[in-house]
């Protein structure tokens, strides 16, 4: 375990800088959402703000003014974590680690380090899981993290379940964790870095697009259940402290599932060239 | 560390293949390298040399065959086989933005084996101690080369393989390095590495395999190589003599004049030593052959013309059983199948 975890530690401090950067543009990002509830007018001013939009941007945001209007600052909230840049920011994070964990190091040969030595490629492999596991939960906390200190800058008025918070975080690590797994079995079938990000960025931009096309449009509605993002709904979590059992099997499965082809074909591929 | 290993050879491929869709890299290379010793894996570019110690190391499965190290598998019982071996990384292959230090530690721990020899090496290549401390962004290739040898023999692992483990660094270090590689010799460690300097495996290597095109063409003790090879041989003598010479089976004219006879020797000197006894001869000169001339002749798909007393090419020449009785050339191509192909492709003698 010594070796897994000397493993780990070397590859979350090779990303070191970026990840951090990318925590912490999530962080900010979420810090922001707060202040501007009130700087908008509250509940009704953000309700009447989306009614304004049209659906398509509505979907965008993936949520609805009537839900807005019944859910209150909760449901407000928890937009900050199904805007576009949230998604964006933390696939960035997911998708980079998992192609630099793997495809990085086979491209660079910095894989041989270890298994040119008495360590096995199970060993190898399960350190980049610890790794994911631990870049799923810094994305998961640093969005909330943000969101509270923004709370604490901003007090904006309406009323927030604060233990809704772990059921939102739980969430959005379903969520990476899914995403994540996936990506990190392109990750090892990759040999090089710019393939696996290509996969990667590839299956989130079609999920995306199949949960927002799902939304607006009745004909890819029965599809919609292809899409990850149809299994992530923050505020259901923020505002209920729900998460639908179903919809976290189908995350957990996911990753998991990614995570088993993974170690599947890293386990019994060459190393290219 | 040697308590656990087997009595096997240290390395040993069983009609080993590698087949890249339909590209082969490697045909049924039958290879041993014993216990104990210098081993020179030679051969032109993408003959397959890179291939081989990439399926003794498993990072890549055989299509087909078997490699062992110590008699365990490379691909089935990787883990075990390379407990007891050293791999020299490519240097590209390091982390830039570690330190030298924390280079040598993490391989260390990695593998296992405490670092006696980390000291030794890094004081004979002349890798300073202050360098180490600095990130290996900064280091330049040779540096970099340097550390990566210390990091493959640092914990003195039974078997080193060693892939061009000179390249990149300067006459000084490459021949300190060399004397490392005697002195871990000396202490009964097996060594197998590839390498273009063939002046090097000279100076280095007791046995040599020589692969061209995926084949094994050659497979011996560098001495016995030598002794095998082609000299020119430069005598003023009396045409009695020079008849006598040209009348060897292992003897090629190259010029008559002037009572200077210049010729070609294959293999065994001695028939012609007993017939300069017999004869007065004013001037002679014999050229030493060196590991490159006898290897040339491996290297080049063609050589020109065909080989002495009308032998198809190199596979056909001067071929005695070894010294030592084992694997000579002759014994190594033993099997038809490489032996033929081996004929079929060469046209040309040795030089």
């Amino acid at each position: 375990m010594t070796i897994t975890l000397l493993m780990t530690g070397r590859l979350l401090r090779r990303g070191l800088i970026g990840l951090a950067s990318l925590l912490l543009a999530i962080l900010l990002f979420e810090m922001v959402i707060p202040p501007v509830a009130d700087s908008l007018g509250g509940t009704d001013g953000l309700e009447a703000l989306i009614r304004t939009l049209p659906p398509s941007i509505q979907a965008l945001t993936r949520t609805r003014p009537e839900f807005i209007a019944v859910s209150g600052l909760a449901g407000y909230l928890s937009t900050g974590f199904t805007h576009p840049l949230y998604i964006t920011l933390t696939s960035a994070a997911l998708v980079t680690f998992t192609a630099r964990g793997l495809a990085g190091e086979m491209e660079r040969g910095t894989i041989q380090l270890a298994l040119a030595r008495s360590v096995s490629r199970p060993r190898v492999y399960l350190s980049r899981v610890l790794g994911l596991v631990i870049v799923v939960t810094a994305l998961s906390v640093a969005g909330m993290v943000g969101l509270l200190l923004g709370m604490a800058i901003a007090r904006p008025a309406g009323t927030l379940v604060w233990w809704h918070l772990l059921t939102t975080i739980s969430v959005c690590w379903l969520l990476f964790w899914a995403i994540g797994g996936l990506a990190l079995c392109g990750s090892a079938a990759a040999d090089t870095t710019s393939r696996a990000v290509g996969w990667a960025t590839t299956g989130i931009v079609i999920f995306y697009v199949i949960d927002y096309l799902a939304t607006i449009w009745s004909l890819i509605e029965p599809l919609g259940f292809i899409s990850l993002f149809d299994y992530y709904d923050p505020a259901d979590a923020l505002v209920n402290g729900r998460i639908p059992l179903d919809h976290a099997l189908v995350l957990a499965l996911a990753g998991l599932a990614g995570v088993a082809g993974g170690y599947t074909v890293f386990t019994r591929r060459d190393l290219p060239t | 560390m040697t308590a656990h290993l087997s009595d096997a050879a240290a390395i040993e491929t069983s009609d080993l293949r590698k087949r890249y869709g339909p590209l082969t890299a490697l045909e049924g290379l039958d290879l041993v390298v014993p216990r104990g010793t210098v081993f020179g894996f030679l051969g032109p570019n993408g003959a397959g040399k890179t291939t081989t110690i990439r399926l003794l190391l498993g990072f890549i499965r055989p299509s087909a065959g078997s490699a062992r190290i110590f008699g365990l598998d490379t691909w089935s019982e990787g883990v075990a086989a390379r407990r007891a071996l050293g791999y020299l990384v490519p240097p590209e292959a390091l982390y830039l933005d570690m330190s030298g230090d924390d280079q040598l530690d993490y391989a260390a721990r990695l593998s296992g084996t405490p670092p006696v020899l980390r000291d030794r090496f890094l004081d004979a290549l002349e890798l300073g101690r202050g360098p180490l401390r600095r990130r290996l962004g900064t280091f330049s290739k040779g540096m970099r080369q340097k550390l990566a040898l210390v990091m493959a023999c640092q914990g003195d692992p039974e078997l080193l393989i060693l892939d061009e483990p000179t390249d990149g660094l300067d006459p000084l270090i490459q021949r300190a390095f060399e004397s490392l590689l005697r002195e871990r010799h000396r202490a009964g460690r097996t060594i197998f590495m590839s390498s273009h300097d063939l002046a090097e495996v000279e100076r280095t290597c007791q046995r040599v395999a020589v692969v061209r095109a995926g084949h094994l063409v050659v497979q011996d003790a560098v001495a016995d190589l030598l002794r095998l090879r082609r000299r020119t041989v430069d005598v003023r003598i009396d045409d009695a003599g020079a008849g006598a010479i040209l009348a060897l089976p292992n003897a090629t004219r190259l010029s008559r004049e002037a009572g200077r006879l210049r010729a070609a020797i294959d293999g065994d000197l001695n028939p012609l030593l007993r017939i300069l006894a017999l004869h007065d001869i004013s001037d002679l000169s014999i050229e030493s052959p060196t590991l490159e001339d006898a290897f040339m002749a491996f290297y080049e798909p063609a050589a020109a013309g065909p080989g002495p007393n009308g032998t198809a090419g190199v596979a056909l020449t001067a071929l005695p059983p070894a010294s030592d009785g084992t694997t000579g050339l002759g014994s190594e191509l033993g099997d038809d199948d490489v032996f033929t192909r081996e004929v079929v492709t060469t046209a040309g003698g040795p030089r």
